[in-house]
C-alpha cells in the first residue's frame, strides 16, 4: 500500500490534462452539439507546434535551461491563438452548412477530417513518433518526505492545465460571451429568441474548443512522445470523460477527469494484467454509464 | 366501462421546471376533446406524454383499458393511438404516398407492401392529396403537408387521433375544408383529442373542452360552460390566442 | 426494382466467370479476391447508416471475425468454413450486446462507442498473448490450401449475403422503416414504426456480415496480428467506399470499393503516399460531405434529372417511395 499515495497523485496530476482536453471537447459537443471526431488531431497539432517550438528554442536558438518554461510560455499561445483562427474558420466553411442535416453528415465530416489530418502530418511530417528530449522532462522535483516523487515536466504540465481550465470556468461563469455559450448550451431556440446570436456564438464556441485542445497538445510535449496519431486514444479519454460528466454538463468534466485519471492509476497498479484493463477502462466507463444513466451522471433529467 | 384514453396525475418536469403539474382527464370513445390554454400551458407536452415521446416523472396513462405508461410510442400507435404534429417534418426522401405508407405498414399493420401502397392511394384521395401522390414532399405548399400529415396518421388506423394545433397556418376556407375532412372521420369511428387555438374549429368538433395553465388543468367541461369560466377568462386576459 | 434486380443477376454472372479470365495473373486474383471481401464490408456498412447511425465498428468486427477463426483453429482444430459459422455467431452476440445497449440513445453515443470498441478489442488481443499470440500475431494453414480461385467463390458467397441485405433493406417494408427513422426518430415511433428494434437488427446483421468478412480474410492471408486485424483504416474504407460510390444504394458500395480500392493499390507503392494513402480517403469523405453527399450514384442521377423534361424531376431527391 506504499505505492497508494504515489498512484492517487499521478492520477490527479494525469486528470489535468484530461481535464483541458475533455473541456475542449464538451463546448463543442455541448454548445454547438457537434461531435468532433478530429478533436484529437487538433491536440496532436498542438503538440507538433509546441514540438516546434522546442525545437527552434533548443536548436537555433540554443537557450539551455530557459526552453522549457519558454516552450509553455510561446508554444501555449501560439497553438492556441493559431487554432482559434483555425477552429473559427473550419467551423464557417464546413461544420455551419451542415447544422441544418443530419447528425450522420456531421460525424461522417469531422470523422474524414481526423483522418485527413493525421495521415497529412504522417506525409508531410513523419509517420515515427519523436521525442522532445527535454532533461526537464525527467528531472524530479525534490520534495519532502519520500511518499511521493514527480518530475518538473508533469507537474508544470498540471498547473498550465488546470490554470486555463480554471480560466475557461471564469470565462463560462462570468463573462457576456460564456454566459451565452451556456445559454446555448441549454437551450439553443430559447437563446434565439432572447436575442443570443447563435451562429456567432457557435463560431467562437469551436475556436475556443479548438484552441483548448492544442494548449492541451503542447502540454503533451513535456509528458510523451509527439505522434501523428496520438489523436484516437486522446479523443476516447475525452469522449469518455464527457459522457460520464453528461452531455452540457461543462463544469463537471473536472470531476469526471479526475475519476478517470485516478481510476486509470489505481487499475494499472492495483489490479493484477491492470495494464490491459486500464486502457479498456474508458470503454467501459461509457458503456456502463450509458448503460445505467444515458444522460450521464451529473445531471438529474 | 373504461374510458378509451385516461391520464392521472401526469407529471413532467424540465430541469427542474414542471411542464405538467398533476394533469389528469380522460376521452370517451365518441366524445371528442379539445385541449386549449395558453402558450406554455403545456399542451403540446403532455401530448408527448400520452403518445409515448417522452416518460412521465409522475401519474399514469391508460388507453384502451390497458396501462400504457411504460409502453413504447410505436407500441401505443399500434394499438391505436395515432398522432399529428403541430409542425409537420414529412420523410423529405420519401414522395407523399411513400410517407403515408410508413404509417399504413407500421401502425396500420398492412400485410404487404403492395397492400399498404393501395391504402395509402386510398387515404390520399381521401384528404385531397390524389394528384400529389407521386410528388417529393418538397414541393408541397402548407394546407398540402398538413393533408399529408393527416393521412400519415390515419393510415396507422388510429382509434383515437390527437391533432396538435392542425388548423394552424390554414386559410379560413381551408380551415373549413379540414373541419369537414375531420367531421368524416369523426364519423368514420375516430375519437378525436385535439389542441387547438382556433375556438370555433374547438366548437365544431369537440364535445367537451379541457383548459390548461402552467401544467395544470383549470376548468372542463362544454365549449359553452367554459367560455364563461372566469379564471379560463382569466388566463387568457392579455393573450391573443383566443379567436372566435 | 426489377431493373436493378436484372443489372445485379448480369454483374453476378460476370463476376462468376472472372476466374476464367484471371488465373493467369495470381496478383489481379488475390486483388479480386480482396474487392469482394471489402464490397461485402461496404455493403454492410452502408445497411447501417440507412437507420442514420454511424459504425465506427465495421473493422473492429472484421478483426473479431479473423481471430476467432484463428482462435477456433489453434485451440479446437476448426477448419475454416466450420470457424466462418462459429464466427458468425460470436459476431452477432457481440453485436446484440454492443447495439443492445447503444442504439437506444442519441446516435452521437453510438458512434463513440463503436469507436472505442475497436480499440478495446484491439488491446484485448494485445494483452492476451497467450491464447492471440499478442504482437507476434497468429497464423493457420492457408484457406483451400492457397487455391484463390476457390476462395473467390468463398469470398463471393459472403458478397453476396451482403448484397441480400442490402437489396432486401430496399425493396422490403424494411426501405420505409430505415428512412423513416433516420429522417426522424420520433416521428417514425409515433407511426408504428419499431425504431430500437429496426436499428438493432439491422446492426447486427451489418456487424455479422463485417464478422464473416474477417472470418474468410484469416485464412485466406494465413497471418494476423493486432495491428493487422484491428487496423482503423478497415473502418475508414468501410465508410469511405459507400460515401463515395453513393450512400443508401447497393451499387454506390460496389463502385466505391471498386475504384478506391484500386486506386489505394497504386497509392500504396507510390511516394510520398506510401503508408499514408489514409490521406485520400480522409479528403475523399470530407469532400464528398460536403461537395456530393450521394456520391457517384447521386452525381449520375442529378445529371440525369437535369437532363430530363420531367419539371418534378427536378427536384434534387433521390430514391421516390417505390
Amino acid at each position: 500500500m506504499e505505492a497508494l499515495p504515489q498512484t492517487l497523485f499521478f492520477g490527479v496530476l494525469r486528470s489535468g490534462l484530461y481535464a483541458l482536453t475533455a473541456l475542449g471537447l464538451a463546448i463543442s459537443l455541448g454548445v454547438i452539439g457537434v461531435v468532433n471526431f478530429a478533436h484529437g488531431e487538433f491536440v496532436m497539432l498542438g503538440a507538433y507546434i509546441g514540438f516546434w517550438v522546442y525545437l527552434l528554442l533548443s536548436g537555433p536558438l540554443d537557450l539551455g535551461p530557459a526552453v522549457s518554461p519558454l516552450v509553455i510560455a510561446l508554444g501555449i499561445p501560439l497553438s492556441a491563438g493559431a487554432l482559434f483562427v483555425l477552429g473559427r474558420g473550419v467551423f464557417r466553411f464546413t461544420l455551419r452548412p451542415l447544422l441544418s442535416r443530419p447528425e450522420l453528415d456531421q460525424m461522417l465530416l469531422t470523422f474524414g477530417m481526423a483522418i485527413l489530418l493525421q495521415n497529412l502530418v504522417s506525409i508531410a511530417l513523419s509517420p515515427q513518433a519523436q521525442d522532445a528530449s527535454l532533461g526537464w522532462r525527467f528531472e524530479l522535483l525534490p520534495l519532502p518526505g519520500g511518499a511521493i516523487s514527480v518530475t518538473y515536466a508533469r507537474i508544470s504540465a498540471f498547473a498550465v492545465s488546470m490554470a486555463l481550465v480554471a480560466a475557461t470556468y471564469v470565462l463560462l461563469a462570468r463573462t457576456r460571451l460564456g454566459k451565452q455559450m451556456r445559454a446555448v448550451a441549454q437551450n439553443r431556440l430559447g437563446a434565439m429568441v432572447v436575442g443570443i446570436p447563435v451562429d456567432q456564438v457557435y463560431e467562437v464556441a469551436f475556436g475556443l474548443s479548438l484552441a483548448l485542445a492544442a494548449a492541451a497538445g503542447v502540454t503533451l510535449v513535456f509528458q510523451t512522445q509527439v505522434s501523428p496519431f496520438l489523436g484516437l486514444s486522446t479523443i476516447l479519454k475525452a469522449f469518455s470523460i464527457v459522457v460520464l460528466a453528461g452531455l452540457g454538463n461543462l463544469f463537471g468534466v473536472v470531476w469526471a477527469s479526475l475519476l478517470l485519471g485516478v481510476s486509470e492509476q489505481v487499475i494499472s497498479q492495483y489490479v493484477p494484467d491492470g495494464s490491459a484493463l486500464r486502457d479498456g477502462l474508458f470503454f467501459l466507463l461509457i458503456f456502463v454509464v450509458l448503460l445505467a444513466r444515458p444522460g450521464g451522471l451529473g445531471r438529474a433529467r | 366501462m373504461s374510458a378509451l384514453l385516461e391520464a392521472h396525475g401526469l407529471v413532467r418536469r424540465f430541469r427542474g421546471l414542471a411542464a405538467v403539474d398533476g394533469l389528469s382527464f380522460s376521452v370517451e370513445e365518441g366524445q371528442s376533446l379539445a385541449i386549449i390554454g395558453p402558450n406554455g400551458a403545456g399542451k403540446t407536452t403532455a401530448f408527448n406524454l400520452v403518445s409515448g415521446l417522452l416518460a412521465p416523472n409522475a401519474g399514469r396513462i391508460t388507453f384502451r383499458g390497458r396501462d400504457v405508461t411504460g409502453v413504447r410510442a410505436h407500441e401505443r400507435c399500434r394499438m391505436g393511438l395515432g398522432r399529428t404534429f403541430q409542425v409537420v417534418q414529412p420523410f423529405a426522401e420519401l414522395d407523399v404516398l411513400g410517407n403515408v405508407m410508413v404509417g399504413a405498414l407500421f401502425g396500420g399493420g398492412a400485410a404487404s407492401v403492395a397492400g399498404a401502397r393501395a391504402e395509402a392511394l386510398r387515404l390520399c384521395d381521401m384528404v385531397g392529396l390524389g394528384p400529389k401522390a407521386l410528388w417529393p414532399v418538397g414541393g408541397l405548399t402548407v394546407p398540402d403537408r398538413k393533408r399529408l400529415e393527416l393521412a400519415r396518421a390515419l393510415a396507422t388506423k388510429p382509434v383515437l387521433l390527437m391533432l396538435d394545433e392542425v388548423m394552424e397556418g390554414l386559410t379560413p376556407a381551408e380551415e373549413r375544408e379540414a373541419v369537414g375532412l375531420l367531421h368524416r372521420i369523426r364519423a368514420d369511428g375516430v375519437t378525436l383529442l385535439l389542441i387547438e387555438h382556433v375556438m370555433s374549429t374547438v366548437r365544431d368538433l369537440s364535445d367537451r373542452v379541457l383548459v390548461m395553465d402552467y401544467g395544470k388543468p383549470i376548468a372542463e367541461g362544454t365549449y359553452a360552460e367554459v367560455s364563461r369560466d372566469p379564471n379560463v377568462i382569466a388566463a387568457y386576459l392579455g393573450s391573443e390566442e383566443a379567436t372566435a | 426494382m426489377r431493373r436493378e434486380l436484372v443489372a445485379w443477376l448480369a454483374f453476378i454472372a460476370i463476376a462468376a466467370l472472372l476466374p476464367l479470365a484471371l488465373t493467369s495473373d495470381p496478383y489481379l486474383m488475390l486483388l479480386a479476391n480482396v474487392m469482394l471481401m471489402f464490397m461485402a464490408l461496404a455493403l454492410s456498412w452502408d445497411v447501417v447508416a440507412r437507420t442514420g447511425q454511424l459504425s465506427l465498428a465495421h473493422g473492429a468486427f472484421f478483426g473479431l471475425g479473423a481471430y476467432t477463426v484463428a482462435i477456433g483453429h489453434k485451440y479446437a482444430a476448426l477448419p475454416p468454413l466450420a470457424g466462418l459459422a462459429v464466427a458468425g455467431v460470436v459476431g452477432a452476440i457481440v453485436a446484440v450486446a454492443l447495439g443492445g445497449v447503444t442504439l437506444r440513445l442519441r446516435g452521437i453515443y453510438f458512434a463513440i462507442a463503436t469507436l472505442a470498441f475497436g480499440e478495446v478489442l484491439r488491446t484485448v488481443a494485445l494483452q492476451v498473448p497467450d491464447v492471440t499470440g499478442g504482437t507476434i500475431g497468429i497464423s493457420m494453414p492457408p484457406l483451400f490450401g492457397g487455391d484463390r480461385v476457390a476462395s473467390y467463390y468463398l469470398a463471393g458467397a459472403i458478397f453476396l449475403l451482403a448484397l441480400a441485405l442490402s437489396l432486401g433493406v430496399r425493396y422490403t417494408r424494411a426501405h420505409y422503416a430505415v428512412t423513416a427513422i433516420r429522417t426522424n426518430e420520433a416521428v417514425a415511433a409515433v407511426m408504428g414504426v419499431p425504431v430500437v428494434l429496426t436499428k438493432v437488427l439491422t446492426f447486427v446483421t451489418a456487424a455479422v456480415i463485417a464478422t464473416l468478412a474477417g472470418a474468410f480474410y484469416m485464412p485466406f492471408i494465413t497471418h494476423t496480428d493486432p495491428h493487422d486485424a484491428f487496423e482503423v483504416s478497415r473502418s475508414v474504407a468501410a465508410l469511405a467506399f459507400p460515401i463515395f460510390g453513393g450512400i443508401y444504394t447497393s451499387v454506390g458500395p460496389v463502385i466505391g470499393t471498386v475504384v478506391l480500392r484500386s486506386l489505394e493499390e497504386y497509392l500504396r507503392v507510390t511516394p510520398p503516399w506510401k503508408e499514408g494513402y489514409q490521406v485520400v480517403y480522409g479528403a475523399v469523405i470530407v469532400l464528398a460531405v460536403l461537395f456530393m453527399p450521394r456520391g457517384l450514384v447521386g452525381l449520375a442521377s442529378r445529371m440525369r434529372a437535369r437532363l430530363s423534361r420531367r419539371p418534378e424531376a427536378r427536384i434534387p431527391i433521390l430514391g421516390s417511395g417505390r
